[in-house]
């Protein structure tokens, strides 16, 4: 329906997974989560499965799994188990002040959904590490810390701790109850939702706290009918040539697939002006492949992968992605992972 | 600036940047930890050499968990290149702790960090946890130093990036752990003031319109004030979500039945007065506001609901066909969703 440059972006992905250049370096600690667009952005396309040799995919399988941190002997890092953000942390042995060497939910949830893209079967992952850290991150509000020793704590980590769980099939890190009375506490009264209580409503938290509501089986803490409609209308409203993230700011790519997957849970699939978003997403994309932010942007893993996905919601010949966990369907009806109330995703 | 003062600063910079940690004498007793990426590594990044140096004595004090005056000046070198190296952060908090360093250059430390690169979240993470250690809740007013000065730092980050939505999460908390509610109202109008489609502020007034009270109530003669001052606002720009979102959403949740008895006359009047009524007519946000006043009042009163839902429906028939048309579809399933 809508033309991608399938190849071209094909050729990015790839070349970005081979290597970044330098002045990416700020972004040294969330390679996983870049990584794991880079494959999600290639699955988006259907060209996953052909991009890499056997040996390739097995290489970053275990390279993915080396950043896996185990509980020690002494098993004296319970809440730091989980997988790392990259490799710029030193050997795990190496490592004797905990802090030193520690998992973040956000890469751990990237870990898991780019083992299960590359056809490994998690059954290296320590399950009971992983959840058991999740126990030790949520707080008292319900929300989650990435990692022990932050005050940061946000939505971004209770969708990590959730689709975490899904992957595993395991919901005993997650106290739903907490974490769904947390996300009614972020709906707004333009209908948005916000990291935290009255805070500016925001497409990546939307996205993060109704993609957590669709995982817990939990729709219902977005409150009555009416105020779930609202909720609709504020996505609906930052529809414009592409979508913003927030009232009365630019459009950007990234938010094809933050809003727009919110759009798709909330059942506002049939709304969505298509061929807007399509021309919007030509004009972002780089002529060397990948997609930048904005017209004239440079491309970059994450606005390249979301822009794609976002945008193929509309393509029926590309392969369908599931809005709450961004993986194929295919992938996760193999899967047979379910929600936090039993019902398969 | 002279002559001689502007060649010290650059030969102190050449002299930090040049002489490499491998050759510094502070250094020499430290091995550094080379990084392991095996064969396969996931986006691996062309490090410069300097940053690849830097990176292995910091993975190597880090291991130790060393707690000296030089891990403290190489985790600044490591955030100013890396800001998102979630561990650094932990292990400068411990450092500054552990060896009682002076929170008020951390801070003026961070507020650098903060401009160099606004979009990070932990630098915000690391400026609250310093100030709550500086001063408790109970010891001051808007004139302490410390608040004088967090507040002109906010007000620089926001005079950059008006929407930057850490300054403005950072100011909440600010705001609410020091009970700096007046203040805030003056600085929420001011925002709103230069640019009234700033949503950020707009959000910021309903914070304010809501914590300032001890018991979160919202009282009539306030709703009056807010309508008041949303529909000055809306008559400067009718097409401007930001105003028509506040003053629907605030009346919405704490007082609907006044949207159809003080807001709908109002709004009535501006679309009908010569002055207002090409604007309003065209703006989408006029006619979205009808349809939430009308149904919430055919939900409210008995009698007129069949009236009510008849006009919500031709409000979302103007907006499906004239006003939004971009949100046809939308519009036209909100029209199915109001029920006689």
């Amino acid at each position: 329906m809508f033309d991608l440059a399938v190849d071209k972006h094909t050729r990015y992905f790839k070349y970005a997974l081979g290597m970044l250049p330098s002045t990416m370096a700020q972004l040294d600690a969330t390679r996983m989560t870049l990584g794991h667009l880079c494959l999600v952005g290639l699955a988006a396309l259907g060209q996953l499965d052909t991009a890499f040799s056997a040996a390739d995919r097995q290489g970053m399988i275990e390279w993915i799994y080396a950043q896996q941190v185990l509980p020690t002997p002494a098993k004296d890092n319970a809440a730091y188990c989980g997988f790392r953000g990259g490799s710029l942390f030193g050997p795990h042995e190496s490592c004797t002040y905990a802090a030193s060497n520690m998992g973040n939910v956000a890469a751990t949830y990237s870990a898991l959904a780019s083992l299960a893209l590359l056809g490994d079967d998690l059954g290296r992952v320590d399950r009971r590490a992983v959840t058991g850290a999740l126990r030790h991150l949520q707080l008292d509000s319900g929300t989650f810390a990435p990692h022990p020793g932050t005050t940061e704590s946000d939505p971004r980590f209770i969708f990590s701790a959730c689709a975490i769980s899904v992957l595993l099939d395991d919901w005993s890190g997650v106290d739903c109850a907490r974490a769904a009375k947390y996300i009614a506490g972020c709906v707004n009264v333009d209908g948005g939702l916000s990291q935290a209580s009255l805070h500016e409503s925001h497409g990546g938290h939307f996205y993060c706290c109704i993609a957590s509501l669709r995982l817990m089986g939990r729709m219902d803490a977005l409150g009555d009918e009416r105020w779930r409609r609202r909720t609709v209308q504020w996505a609906m409203m930052r529809m414009g040539d592409g979508y913003q993230g927030r009232a009365n700011k630019p459009s950007d790519v990234c938010y094809s697939f933050w809003v727009g997957a919110g759009v798709e849970m909330l059942g506002g699939h049939a709304f969505v002006d298509a061929e807007a978003l399509a021309a919007f997403t030509a004009q972002c994309e780089s002529p060397y492949g990948g997609i930048g932010k904005a017209p004239g942007a440079n491309p970059d893993p994450l606005h390249s992968a979301l822009g794609i996905v976002g945008l193929t919601f509309f393509c029926p010949e590309f392969p369908a992605m599931d809005p709450a966990l961004l993986l194929p369907r295919e992938l996760v009806a193999k899967m047979h992972v379910r929600t936090a109330s039993g019902q398969a995703i | 600036m002279t002559r001689a003062t502007l060649i010290d600063d650059i030969s102190d910079v050449d002299e930090v940047e040049e002489v490499p940690l491998s050759q510094q004498p502070e250094w020499a007793d430290v091995t550094p930890l080379e990084q392991q990426d095996g064969g396969y590594p996931l986006c691996p990044i062309a490090y410069t050499d300097s940053y690849k140096e830097l990176m292995g004595y910091m993975r190597a004090v880090m291991a130790a968990g060393e707690i000296s005056k030089r891990a403290y000046s190489l985790t600044s070198q490591v955030i100013e290149e890396n800001p998102a190296h979630y561990t650094v952060w932990v292990y400068r908090k411990r450092l500054v702790t552990e060896l009682s360093l002076d929170i008020e250059a951390e801070l003026e430390w961070l507020s650098d960090i903060a401009a160099m690169h606004p979009k990070n979240y932990q630098p915000w993470h690391h400026r609250q946890v310093l100030v709550a250690m500086l001063l408790e809740p109970q010891q001051l007013d808007e004139t302490h130093p410390v608040i004088r000065r967090e507040l002109r730092f906010l007000a620089n980050a926001i005079d950059e990036d008006s929407k930057n939505f850490h300054a403005w999460s950072y100011r909440q908390w600010l705001v609410q752990r020091y009970d700096l509610w007046t203040q805030e109202g003056f600085f929420v109008d001011a925002m709103i003031n230069q640019d009234v489609r700033n949503n950020s502020a707009w959000n910021q007034r309903y914070f304010v319109l809501v914590r300032s009270n001890r018991d979160s109530k919202v009282d009539e003669q306030k709703v009056r004030e807010e309508i008041e001052y949303s529909l000055e606002m809306i008559k400067r720009a009718p097409n401007n979500e930001s105003p028509w979102s506040y003053v629907v959403g605030m009346l919405l949740r704490h007082a609907p039945e006044m949207l159809h008895a003080e807001l709908l006359p109002r709004i009535q009047r501006m679309a009908e007065e010569s002055e207002t009524a090409q604007a309003m007519q065209a703006s989408p946000f006029y006619w979205s506001a009808l349809v939430d006043v009308y149904e919430t009042q055919a939900m409210l009163q008995d009698g007129v609901r069949d009236e009510m839902i008849t006009l919500a429906r031709e409000a979302c028939a103007a907006l499906a066909t004239d006003h939004d048309p971009t949100r046809m579809k939308y519009w036209e399933f909100r029209s199915s969703t109001l029920k006689v």
